[in-house]
Formats: C-alpha cells, sequence, structure tokens
C-alpha cells in the first residue's frame, strides 16, 4: 500500500511541477525534495499541497511547524498522508 | 600617507559612524513611529510616504560613507530602463549594504524580510507601516502568504526588491534562486528588473564583518542586467527563473574575466537586455 502510494506520489510530483527530464521511478523515497535533493522550493510545495489536497483529500495547514518534516522527502509525505486519512477515517467513523 | 594608516583610519570611521548611529537612531525610531502612528488611516500613503524618507535617510547614509571612505557608492545614479512604480526587482547579495543601495537608488521599495526581525516588537510596527512583507521562514506553506502580501504592496504601486538567493550570495558565486519574485511577478504581470550589485572588495559579505573594513575603500555599483515582462516568458514562473538565473551566472563570468584582465579598473558593466 505504502510503495503504491509512494508511486502515485512520485507521478504527482513530477506531473504538478512539469518536471520533464525526470522519471518518476528515479525519485529515491528517502531522498530530500528541496534543497539539495530534487531542488524543490516553497513555491513548488505550494503546489504540491494544492494537487496532494485534489488527489488525497489531504489538507496542508499552513503554520503547521511540521510542515518542513512532512514535505522533507516522498517516505515522509507517504507517512503525513497516510495519517491524515486514518485521522479523517477516524473521525468520520 | 601608507596604505596601513589609511586602513587604520577606515577602522577609526566605522566606530565614529557606529557611535553617530546609535545616537540617532533612536530618534529616528521614535519619529517613524510617530509618523507610523499619524499616519494609520491610510496604510498605502503612510508607506509611500515613510519608503520616500527611508530612500532619502539612505542617500543621506551613503554620502556619509562615502566622505568617511568606508564604502564609496555613487547614490544619485540613474539606472537606465527602470520602470516607473510597481516592478519586481531581483539582485544578487554580496553585501548588506546592496538593501539599503538599492533603496537609495529606487526612492524607496519593499522587501521580504526574515521573520525573526520583522517579528521584533521595536521593529514590527516600523517594518510594517513601510510596507515591508513578513518572509516565510522554515514553513513552507507560509510562501502562499508572503506571495499574497507582495502581490499587494505591488497594487499599492510601491516595487518589491526580493534576494532571490534567500540570504546573501557566497563570495564570487550565486546561490540557488528560489522563485517566489518571479511568481511575484508573474501573478502581478509588472516588469521584472534585474539588477548586479557589486562590492569590490567584498564588506558586509558572509564572512567580512563590520568593524573589520577591507583595503582599499570598497566601492559599491549597481547595475542593470535585464528588465523582462513576465508575458514574454508564458508568465510562466519557471522559465523566467531559469532564464535569469542562466544570465547572472554568465554576468558573474563576465566580472571575473573583467577582473582577472584588469585588476584596479573595476567590475565590468554588462548591457541591459529587454525582453
Amino acid at each position: 500500500m505504502s510503495d503504491q502510494l509512494a508511486a502515485r506520489i512520485k507521478e504527482i510530483i513530477v506531473e504538478t511541477l512539469a518536471l520533464e527530464d525526470i522519471e518518476p521511478a528515479s525519485i529515491e523515497t528517502d531522498a530530500p525534495l528541496f534543497g539539495e535533493g530534487l531542488g524543490l522550493d516553497s513555491i513548488d510545495a505550494l503546489e504540491l499541497a494544492l494537487a496532494f489536497h485534489k488527489e488525497f483529500g489531504v489538507r496542508t495547514n499552513e503554520n503547521d511547524e511540521n510542515n518542513r518534516e512532512y514535505y522533507h522527502s516522498v517516505g515522509s509525505l507517504v507517512k503525513f498522508i497516510t495519517e491524515k486519512q486514518a485521522e479523517a477515517a477516524t473521525s468520520e467513523g | 600617507m601608507t596604505d596601513s594608516i589609511k586602513h587604520w583610519m577606515r577602522r577609526f570611521s566605522v566606530w565614529v559612524t557606529m557611535g553617530i548611529y546609535m545616537g540617532i537612531a533612536p530618534v529616528g525610531y521614535v519619529t517613524l513611529s510617530l509618523l507610523c502612528f499619524c499616519w494609520r488611516k491610510d496604510p498605502v500613503r503612510r508607506a509611500q510616504r515613510l519608503q520616500r524618507m527611508t530612500a532619502q535617510a539612505y542617500r543621506l547614509m551613503h554620502r556619509w560613507l562615502g566622505w568617511t571612505r568606508i564604502t564609496v557608492f555613487d547614490h544619485q545614479q540613474r539606472l537606465p530602463n527602470l520602470p516607473k512604480g510597481a516592478c519586481v526587482v531581483i539582485a544578487n547579495h554580496p553585501t548588506l549594504m546592496d538593501v539599503t543601495a538599492v533603496t537609495a537608488i529606487m526612492g524607496g521599495a519593499c522587501s521580504i524580510v526574515k521573520p525573526a526581525l520583522f517579528r521584533r516588537a521595536m521593529m514590527n510596527p516600523l517594518l510594517r507601516g513601510l510596507g515591508h512583507v513578513e518572509g516565510p521562514g522554515p514553513d513552507p506553506m507560509r510562501i502562499g502568504q508572503v506571495v499574497a502580501d507582495a502581490l499587494e504592496r505591488l497594487r499599492w504601486g510601491l516595487p518589491i526588491v526580493i534576494f532571490p538567493e534567500g540570504t546573501r550570495s557566497p563570495p564570487d558565486s550565486l546561490g540557488r534562486f528560489g522563485r517566489v519574485a518571479f511568481e511575484v511577478a508573474c501573478q502581478a504581470k509588472v516588469p521584472l528588473v534585474s539588477l548586479t550589485i557589486t562590492c569590490d572588495p567584498v564588506y558586509l559579505g558572509k564572512h567580512v564583518p563590520l568593524f573589520r573594513p577591507p583595503h582599499p575603500t570598497p566601492h559599491l555599483k549597481i547595475g542593470v542586467l535585464a528588465v523582462d515582462h513576465p508575458d514574454s516568458h508564458g508568465a510562466d514562473s519557471r522559465a523566467l527563473r531559469t532564464k535569469a538565473e542562466a544570465r547572472y551566472h554568465a554576468w558573474l563570468q563576465t566580472v571575473a574575466g573583467a577582473e582577472a584582465r584588469t585588476y584596479d579598473s573595476g567590475p565590468k558593466e554588462t548591457e541591459c537586455q529587454i525582453s
């Protein structure tokens, strides 16, 4: 499940940010997305947040001090999205 | 006069200047705070007026720094092709003095300020009054608010200066460009002005502290590298950033080449490109 989610997140990153020269599968799950890693910036993070909300129904709150941690890598995004979806399922149930 | 004496005199001038600054700063702070309070009903007009006053103060400061030979900067120079009113200005960031120099030349400009400084109790009312924008800090999601605030300042008719590297440039090099400035220019559909700043030798760079002025006297120079309209790049902030970043790297190569050829003649200015 988490492998599928990671693969989908990689696809979303490439599609949303129009990273023409990058294959989704070439993005390492634990590599940093920002700075030295994939080289994304904060505007990219904002676009990804909108894409994740659209795809997974997960909202990224502004001023959440953990945002940097959530968006560190594909692996941390998998954890973030899984947790948020679980929280939503619990509150609905 | 020997170089050594000149150098020590410059160091002494820095101490004298800081002493004068410590005396004047509280007066300036109280005056600006009072004006902020008096003009509180119209934040747009308040920011415009305070920006003009700040630019005058910075011109005076640079005149003083020139008299004392701490740094030499022609604050009266007119930059070619500089649009009037709202525009996004980007620049490399070799020294802390470039903020005051750009403001002096442009007659006032808003900028993005680090949250740690912006939220200081003493500074916050003034920075707000001047129309400066609080930076994003470590939370990447805060950037949405930063862009929204920057767009508002442009609607006020004020230029906004953004250093795309986000911090001072490494010596003789450039940091990676962020996309905020380009995104703001694209969303606001205003011209993007690329300025080049050289400080030779570097003073108040990352590794040159205030009380250790270099020798010989640093010369600060500002030039216009290019003026781009976002529409000419399909209003695509990524494309605009890539082009601007490449242009700055090419310029840096030119400067390095010119310095290697003629050490004393200073950096060579490149022609301004308009697109």
